[in-house]
């Protein structure tokens, strides 16, 4: 029987470097888990299923997930799917849920989100190997390397300075330094930022996102399964995924997220968003290097072709503009593997429940945007569109 | 024409409209995406419709078998997902048929795709001793993984036991395998295309505790798609070839809880439940006339027979000869389908198709049940 | 004693496959020939060539050679590189040879490096660069030494 999908419960764990982070992988796992079951109330024998992500170069275990979920207390009988398409993989949980619940099979699926960049020495060269190889790995292009493409073309077709690539780095370290789960709280100038040391150009170090350790998880549930669960429910209105070609060659313009824009109209005609600056309350991008923020909320629709700079600019994406955006802090804060990835929707869904930490709440906040993207080149895009449901 | 009329105790009737698979072989001399495209588009010109119809495509395979992190970006577009929704799971090709087909009774989608892509990056002389090492390498790392658990160390742990307590001796373990892989010898999809006796079972290369090579899966390599589509759509299609009336999926415990030796088709019970109650069927070992199960070794054909409530009754038990006579890795669950609806074509009626990942044995495996019945 | 992590090693070497087309294409870099394929359906030009067109769902048919002469689309420069990585810094650039639908990732050689603030100068938009064949060539990307302003 088809059924719609709601988000009814979150977890989040407070993040940390790997250096600083005393609990293994999996306790981290636990307490994002048993957080969210406690904040939505549901009792762990009223779970039918689990989705979990792994990105198995990156975290030293193969499928590590087979591990972890029997050892989460909840039984030994949940049925287990685990995806992995490397930087969507938390996105992606999400819609897999959904479908399972929505298909009428599942009614209360948890989505858990693990800190994938645990442990992980040769995380960077590990990375790399999701590189094309044979023709484009060769070329000593990291991730760094490959999402500086996008800024460098940006710049060169609407001038933007390495001053202007900073703000969304700013605003973006304003937002952390009130996520009490963020893990750099540190507040920046743009001078910070510009200052800092030269990476891929024009990134500085100061734009590109940390390596940190976190878990989440969010609980899924059909329209029955939300029934007598504590949380005010969250619908997953609408979600879909997108997909470039895996050579950065197959792409046509830099300066344009040109696929997020494609599957962005896909996700509004689905939900019947009109006006997308308008009926949008609040939004987290996934944006791990700051010049990608500006260039992601123009794809997004809520600013011309080179608008995006000035959009952050002029406060609208602040706490209280018209349209905040990354209130969490983004993964230029926080970037904890496929936990990093699913954030975005634990954090709106948060927002849209009223149960963000009150520092960082919207108030009123009643549609929200969330969005993942990852792999070479960033092939993969990942967006949902989710709504506070009121209860009757 | 098409002339669906699905049983009506099925919940959610979904017709398989292709099926394709690229030539099994011991090593495809292909790239990864290549293989899934051959495959991807033949299944699409079977069921008759372009890529761009699709709502989804899921593909399965490893990125460890692949050489590659996030392996899926290469085959990604191969897969149809240029520019469309896709994602893909690292298990067994039967979940992403799975997928699928609950996102097409979701209702989100009219045409979904289900890929298996299964090349491993290691030329042949080396290939077991690669693919055991990535199996040690996928149970737990502390405990597990220093004392050189892998797939045929549990595979063996569980044979020594099924002879050690009296059940079958290795004689019977052998007349079992020799006529698996007999009786696939002559069929299209056959890894081991000769017929075998059990001495030569017995005589093959010891891997194992009691079980012998011609006791183990015969591994191949290949490409396997499948496009699903809902009953309003395929009632235009080409010509549906079955009708997938039931699915379940369950994962079995790991290592500390022994269930893998004691229980070691749990997983494929709880798959098989789900699967029924979908399609409606309340009596299997009636009702179902063929079953493509994925047994890994001899010891494990019976406990599995008996999970998928097919221990009693005339079922055919793998006509294609099974996981000994052919085994794409993580796309055998799409053989196991392919082979299920030939064998509906050919006779109808229903049949069931099983299948598991053998990354880790018969620990924490997560077994996929699917029904289906002929047109 | 507090013992907090333990070492897990991994120790992996993959013969990847290269297939037809990505072989072809290196036979050609042997002989100093950048080859392409195109769509039979949408005409668009692969370099490196591609066994289907991911847009119109075809296999490619018709091959041809390209002229190792091209525009510097998109670039950058590491700064910082990566274990197992070349030397920094280096710039790499997304070059559309003449012809070519797509672009082709390489190495840009003999800009000066010295400055970050002076290096966008030095590849304005429409910049020609060409190829530099590796004096030995055994059939990789890397035949192609790196690429030079013209």
């Amino acid at each position: 029987m088809a059924t719609r999908a709601l988000i009814a419960g979150a977890g989040i764990t407070p993040a940390t470097s790997p250096r600083k982070q005393r609990s293994s992988s999996l306790e981290l796992v636990q307490e994002a888990v048993w957080a969210a079951l406690e904040h939505s109330g549901a009792a762990p024998s009223s779970l039918d299923g689990i989705v979990i992500g792994n990105i198995d170069g990156f975290e030293g275990t193969v499928l590590g997930a087979k591990h972890v979920v029997r050892r989460l207390g909840l039984g030994t009988e949940l049925p287990v799917s685990i995806l992995n398409t490397g930087g969507t993989t938390g996105g992606n949980l999400i819609q897999v849920a959904a479908r399972q619940v929505r298909s009428g099979d599942r009614h209360r699926v948890l989505c858990v989100g693990g800190p994938t960049f645990f442990g992980a020495e040769d995380l960077q060269s590990a990375i790399n190997t999701n590189s094309p190889m044979v023709v484009e790995q060769p070329l000593g292009m990291g991730a760094y390397h490959m999402g500086a493409f996008y800024p460098s073309a940006y710049a060169e077709r609407f001038g933007a300075t390495v001053e202007d690539f900073a703000v969304s780095a700013v605003q973006d370290h304003e937002h952390a330094s009130r996520n009490p789960y963020a893990h750099l709280r540190n507040t920046l100038t743009v001078e910070d930022v510009v200052s800092a040391k030269p990476l891929s150009s024009p990134m500085t170090m100061a734009m590109v996102c940390p390596v940190s350790t976190s878990a989440n998880a969010l609980l899924v549930t059909s329209e029955s399964g939300a029934a007598g669960l504590r949380p005010v429910p969250v619908l997953i209105r609408a979600m879909a995924t997108s997909s470039d070609p895996y050579l950065g060659g197959g792409k046509n313009d830099f300066a344009v997220m040109e696929n997020l824009a494609i599957l962005a109209r896909k996700v509004y005609q689905l939900a019947d968003v009109r006006n997308p600056r308008e009926e949008i309350d609040v939004v987290e991008v996934f944006s791990p290097y700051a010049p990608m923020q500006p260039m992601q909320l123009e794809a997004l629709g809520f600013a011309p072709p080179g608008g995006g700079i000035d959009l952050i600019r002029s406060g609208a994406t602040r706490i209280d503009g018209d349209l905040p955006v990354n209130l969490s802090g983004g993964p230029l804060c926080t970037n904890a593997g496929v936990a990093g990835e699913l954030a975005p929707y634990v954090y709106v869904a948060l927002q849209l429940m009223g149960d963000a930490p009150e520092v960082m709440q919207v108030p009123g906040a009643r549609r929200g945007l969330a969005h993942g993207t990852g792999g070479t080149f960033f092939q993969f895009e990942n967006l949902a569109i989710l709504e506070r449901q009121e209860r009757a | 024409m098409t002339r669906l009329n699905p049983s009506a105790a099925a919940q959610d009737p979904i017709p398989v409209l292709g099926l394709a698979a690229t030539p099994l072989v011991p090593e495809s001399n292909a790239v990864l995406d290549e293989l899934v495209f051959d495959a991807v588009f033949q299944a699409l010109r079977e069921a008759g419709i372009r890529k761009h119809e699709l709502g989804l495509s899921v593909t399965a395979s490893l990125d460890i078998y692949d050489g590659r992190s996030i392996s899926c970006g290469l085959t990604n577009a191969a897969s149809g997902g240029y520019l469309a929704q896709s994602y893909r799971i690292e298990g067994d090709a039967g979940q992403a048929i799975i997928a699928a087909a609950q996102t097409i009774a979701a209702g989100d989608a009219d045409l979904a795709l289900a890929v298996g892509v299964y090349n491993p990056e290691v030329s042949a002389p080396d290939r077991r001793a690669f693919l055991q090492q990535i199996s040690n390498y996928a149970f737990e790392p502390h405990f597990d993984r220093p004392v050189g658990l892998s797939a045929e160390t549990v595979l063996g742990l569980h044979a020594g036991h099924v002879v050690d307590s009296g059940e079958l001796s290795e004689e019977q373990l052998a007349e079992i395998a020799a006529a698996a892989i007999t009786r696939g010898s002559a069929r299209a999809h056959a890894a081991r295309r000769s017929p075998v006796s059990p001495g030569e079972v017995l005589a093959s290369a010891p891997v194992n505790g009691v079980l012998r090579e011609l006791m183990l899966p015969a591994e191949c390599t290949g490409a396997i798609a499948v496009v699903l589509g809902s009953l309003a759509r395929a009632r235009r299609a080409l010509r549906p070839r079955a009708v997938l009336t039931g699915w379940g999926q369950a994962t079995s415990d790991t290592t500390a809880s022994g269930q893998w030796l004691h229980n070691p088709a749990v997983a494929a019970r709880r798959a098989a439940q789900e699967a029924y109650r979908r399609a409606g069927v309340t009596e299997p070992g009636e009702q179902i006339a063929a079953v493509e199960l994925t047994a890994a070794t001899p010891a494990l054909l019976a406990p599995t027979l008996d999970a998928l409530g097919l221990a009693k009754g005339g079922v055919e038990v793998a006509p294609s000869g099974g996981a000994l006579s052919s085994f794409p890795g993580v796309a055998n669950g799409a053989l196991r389908l392919l082979e299920a609806v030939r064998w509906v074509e050919e006779r109808g009626g229903q049949a069931v198709a099983h299948s598991t990942d053998l990354l880790t044995g018969t620990v924490a495996d997560t077994a996929t049940v699917l029904v289906v019945e002929g047109v | 004693m507090t013992i907090t992590t333990q070492r897990v090693h991994w120790d992996l070497n993959y013969d990847v496959h290269l297939g037809a087309t990505w072989g072809r294409f290196m036979a050609g870099l042997t002989e100093r020939k950048i080859l392409a394929n195109r769509c039979p359906d949408c005409s668009r030009v692969f370099v490196p060539p591609q066994a289907y067109c991911e847009s119109c769902f075809v296999r490619t048919g018709d091959w041809l050679e390209l002229p190792s002469e091209g525009v510097v689309e998109a670039f950058t420069v590491a700064w910082q590189s990566f274990r197992g990585g070349p030397t920094p810094p280096y710039a790499i650039a997304g070059i559309r040879l003449e012809g070519a639908s797509t672009l082709l990732m390489h190495y840009v050689r003999g800009l000066d490096l010295s400055d970050p603030s002076n290096v966008r100068e030095q590849l304005p938009p429409g910049t020609r660069v060409r190829a530099v064949w590796a004096e030995e060539r055994t059939g990789q990307i890397l035949d192609i030494a790196y690429f030079e302003k013209v």
